[in-house]
C-alpha cells in the first residue's frame, strides 16, 4: 500500500467518521483494515450506493447476511494472501473471483464490504 | 467530364472502358485511381450534386425485422454518397476478423488481413488521416500525454481510431472527377438494371433511368457496382430477365448476412484511486483529436469466452442524462439538421459529446460490436416499386444469441481487468446484466451496413470471390461493405476504402 493510500485512507476515514456520525441512520463505524479499506469505494461510488450494493449481496448469498460470516470470510481472505502481501481485491480480480451486484462487477472482498458497511451498528 | 442524365436523349448509349455504378467513398475511390490513363471510366450516380427529397425517396424502402433507422435516412443518394454525414471515424481491421473462429459460423475471409496493408496506406491519404500508425504505443511516443491503461494484453487492448476531417468525397474530389478528361461522370442516371447475355455469365450493360422517365444505356468491358450494401442486393435481386433469383444469385446468398455494428450505451465506468489512471488517451474533441483509442477486447479473450470482437470508447457523463443509442440520439431530424448547417457553414448545435475533460470520473461506456454473419438477416426485395419502377429494397434486420451473450462476456473481461489493474470499477447496464435473449429499446446500429454480397472463394458461400469479382460473371465486380464476410469492430469506412484500391488495382491487369 502506498503513502498516499494509507493517508487518503486516514483521511477519509476521520471525515467519514465525521459524517457517518451526524447521519440520521445506524450504520456500522469501521474498526478494521478491511472495513477501512471499503471507504475507497465509498468515496468512488457514494455511501448510498454501496448500502445498496452491500443489502443487495447479502441478498445474493444468505449465507452471509450477518456480521460474523462477513469478517470470517473476510479474514479467510487476508490471511490466504498474507504471504504474498498481496492487496485481497486485486487477488480477487486477478483469480476471477468477481461478482456481479447491481450490475457492479466487484471483487468478492470488496463486495463482502459493502455487505459490512450496510449493516447497522453492532 | 460531367453530364448531367436528364439533359441527354432517350436512349443515349454511353460507353467506356471501365464502367461505375454509384459515386459514393467506393465510386469515387476507384475512379480517382484512373485519371489520367490510357482508359475511359463512366462514373455513373443516381442523385445530383446535393441532397434532394425526390432522389432520396428512392432509397426508402421497408423494415420488417427488428427496429432500424429508415432505409432512406441511412444512406445518402447523391454524389459522395453516405461520405455527406459520415462522422470520420477510422481504424484498421484485426487479424482475427479475417480468420475463421469455430464459434462464430460463417467466419473467416479468403484473404488475409496483411494483404490489406499497403492499400490501407494509400486509403489513409483519401480519407486526409495522418500516417498509417494505428499502435498506441506509437502515439504515446509522438504524444507522452496519452498514457494507455496498462492491460494485460490477454484480455484487453487500446485500439487506436484516427478521425478524417470527415472528409466529404462529393465536395473535395468533385472537381477533380469533373475536370478528369477520361472520367464521365452521370449524375442523375439511375442504374434500374444489369443487362447480361443468355446465359447470365457476363454484363451486356446497364440500363439507366432518370425521374423524368428517360431511358439509357451504358456499355463497357468491366462493370463495377459500388451503390452501397442495401443497393448493390437490391440491384442484383432486380437483375433477373435471364436469372430468375437474380445476377450472381444462383446460390440464394445475394442480400444475406446483413450485418451492422451495435453501438450502444452499455454500462459505466468510475474511475477510483486517490490518481485515478488518466484517460487522454481515451479521449476525443471534434475537429481537434488527432487519434484516440478504445478498449478492445483482445483474441485471446475472444477465443476463451467465445465471444465477438468489441470495443467501448469513454464518454464522460453528465449527471441527470441516461445514455441514449445512436439510434435515438441522431434521429433522421437531427441528421438533416447537420446536414443543413454544415452546407451553410454554422457550428452543429447538439454535437457528439466531447470527451476527456480534466478531473472527470465517471463515464459512460459505449460498445460497438460486430454483429455475427446471419443469413437469416437479409436484404430482400419489397413488392412496392419506386418511381423509377424497380421493386423497393426489404430489409430484415435480425441479430443471434451469440450477438447477445458477447455483450455480457465482454463486460465480464472489462470488469475484471480494470479492477484488477486499478482503473476502476464497472457496472453494466441492466439489460447486459440480466442475459437472457431479448434487446432493449436503446437497440441501435452505426449505419455500417455489411455483408450482402460476400466475399468467399466458394461461390456456394460467397456472392463474389477474392478479387471481389461476382461468381460466374466475369466481367462485373463489386465494391464497398457489401463484399465484407464479417463486420469486426472497427468503423468500416477505412477498410472499405482499401478494399476499392485493391479492386482497382486489379482491374488494371483486367482491363490492359
Amino acid at each position: 500500500m502506498t503513502i498516499d493510500r494509507r493517508r487518503f485512507l486516514a483521511t477519509a476515514a476521520v471525515s467519514a467518521a465525521v459524517a457517518l456520525r451526524s447521519m440520521p441512520h445506524r450504520l456500522a463505524i469501521p474498526r478494521d483494515p478491511d472495513a477501512l479499506a471499503d471507504l475507497e469505494l465509498v468515496a468512488s461510488l457514494g455511501p448510498d450506493e454501496v448500502r445498496e450494493i452491500g443489502r443487495a449481496y447479502r441478498a445474493i448469498v444468505p449465507a452471509e447476511d450477518d456480521r460474523a460470516a462477513l469478517e470470517r470470510a473476510l479474514r479467510r481472505e487476508r490471511r490466504a494472501v498474507r504471504p504474498t502481501n498481496e492487496d485481497p481485491v486485486r487477488a480477487d480480480f486477478a483469480a476471477g473471483r468477481v461478482i456481479a451486484v447491481r450490475g457492479w462487477l466487484l471483487s468478492r472482498t470488496e463486495a463482502r464490504r459493502c455487505a459490512l458497511f450496510s449493516l447497522p451498528s453492532a | 467530364m460531367h453530364t448531367d442524365a436528364r439533359t441527354l436523349e432517350d436512349g443515349h448509349v454511353l460507353e467506356a472502358d471501365l464502367c461505375i455504378a454509384g459515386a459514393g467513398a467506393a465510386g469515387i475511390s476507384i475512379a480517382r485511381e484512373w485519371i489520367g490513363k490510357a482508359r475511359t471510366v463512366l462514373l455513373l450516380e443516381g442523385g445530383g450534386f446535393d441532397y434532394e427529397p425526390a432522389m432520396q425517396e428512392l432509397y426508402r424502402g421497408e423494415n420488417v425485422g427488428l427496429p432500424y433507422f429508415p432505409l432512406q435516412a441511412a444512406r445518402l443518394h447523391y454524389f459522395g454518397g453516405t461520405t455527406g454525414h459520415w462522422a470520420g471515424f477510422c481504424s484498421t481491421y484485426d487479424d482475427i476478423d479475417f480468420q475463421p473462429r469455430s464459434w462464430v459460423p460463417h467466419s473467416g475471409w479468403p484473404i488475409a488481413r496483411a494483404a490489406l496493408d499497403p492499400y490501407y496506406a494509400r486509403a489513409q491519404r483519401v480519407l486526409e488521416l495522418g500516417p498509417y500508425e494505428y499502435d498506441a504505443a506509437w502515439w504515446r511516443r509522438r504524444d507522452p500525454s496519452l498514457v494507455p491503461f496498462s492491460y494485460d494484453a490477454r484480455r484487453l487492448w487500446s485500439k487506436i481510431w484516427q478521425f478524417s476531417p470527415p472528409t466529404r468525397f462529393g465536395t473535395r474530389y468533385r472537381a477533380e472527377i469533373v475536370g478528369a478528361r477520361n472520367v464521365h461522370l452521370l449524375t442523375h442516371a439511375n442504374v434500374c438494371e444489369v443487362e447480361t447475355n443468355e446465359s447470365a455469365s457476363a454484363v451486356t450493360g446497364l440500363r439507366i433511368r432518370t425521374l423524368e422517365g428517360k431511358q439509357l444505356r451504358a456499355r463497357a468491358r468491366h462493370y463495377v457496382l459500388a451503390c452501397s450494401t442495401i443497393q448493390n442486393a437490391r440491384l442484383l435481386l432486380a437483375s433477373n430477365r435471364r436469372a430468375a433469383s437474380g445476377l450472381g444469385n444462383a446460390h440464394d446468398l445475394v442480400g444475406r448476412y446483413f450485418m451492422e455494428h451495435l453501438e450502444m450505451p452499455s454500462g459505466t465506468l468510475v474511475l477510483t484511486g486517490t490518481r485515478p489512471a488518466s484517460t487522454t488517451m481515451y479521449g476525443f474533441e471534434w475537429g481537434k483529436t488527432k487519434a484516440r483509442a478504445e478498449i478492445a477486447a483482445s483474441a485471446a479473450a475472444q477465443r476463451e469466452r467465445r465471444m465477438l470482437n468489441a470495443t467501448v470508447s469513454l464518454i464522460p457523463a453528465t449527471p441527470g442524462e441516461s445514455a441514449k443509442s445512436t439510434f435515438e440520439s441522431f434521429t433522421p431530424a437531427v441528421l438533416e439538421a447537420r446536414r443543413r448547417a454544415e452546407r451553410e457553414g454554422r457550428s452543429l448545435a447538439g454535437s457528439p459529446p466531447e470527451n476527456g475533460a480534466q478531473g472527470q470520473r465517471v463515464f459512460e461506456l459505449h460498445t460497438r460490436q460486430e454483429q455475427a454473419p446471419n443469413p437469416a438477416s437479409r436484404v430482400t426485395l419489397a413488392r412496392e416499386r419506386d418511381a423509377l419502377g424497380m421493386r423497393r429494397a426489404r430489409l430484415d434486420w435480425r441479430l443471434t444469441p451469440l450477438d447477445r451473450h458477447s455483450f455480457r462476456s465482454f463486460y465480464d473481461v472489462l470488469g475484471r481487468e480494470l479492477g484488477q489493474i486499478g482503473v476502476g470499477r464497472v457496472r453494466m447496464n441492466d439489460w447486459v446484466a440480466s442475459g437472457g435473449e431479448s434487446w432493449p429499446s436503446s437497440l441501435g446500429g452505426g449505419w455500417h451496413h455489411m455483408g450482402t454480397t460476400r466475399m468467399h472463394t466458394d461461390p456456394r458461400q460467397g456472392v463474389v470471390d477474392p478479387s471481389c469479382r461476382v461468381h460466374g460473371v466475369g466481367n462485373l465486380s463489386i465494391a464497398g461493405a457489401s463484399v465484407f464476410p464479417t463486420a469486426g469492430s472497427a468503423n468500416p469506412t477505412l477498410t472499405l476504402v482499401a478494399l476499392s484500391l485493391r479492386l482497382s488495382d486489379r482491374l488494371e491487369s483486367t482491363l490492359r
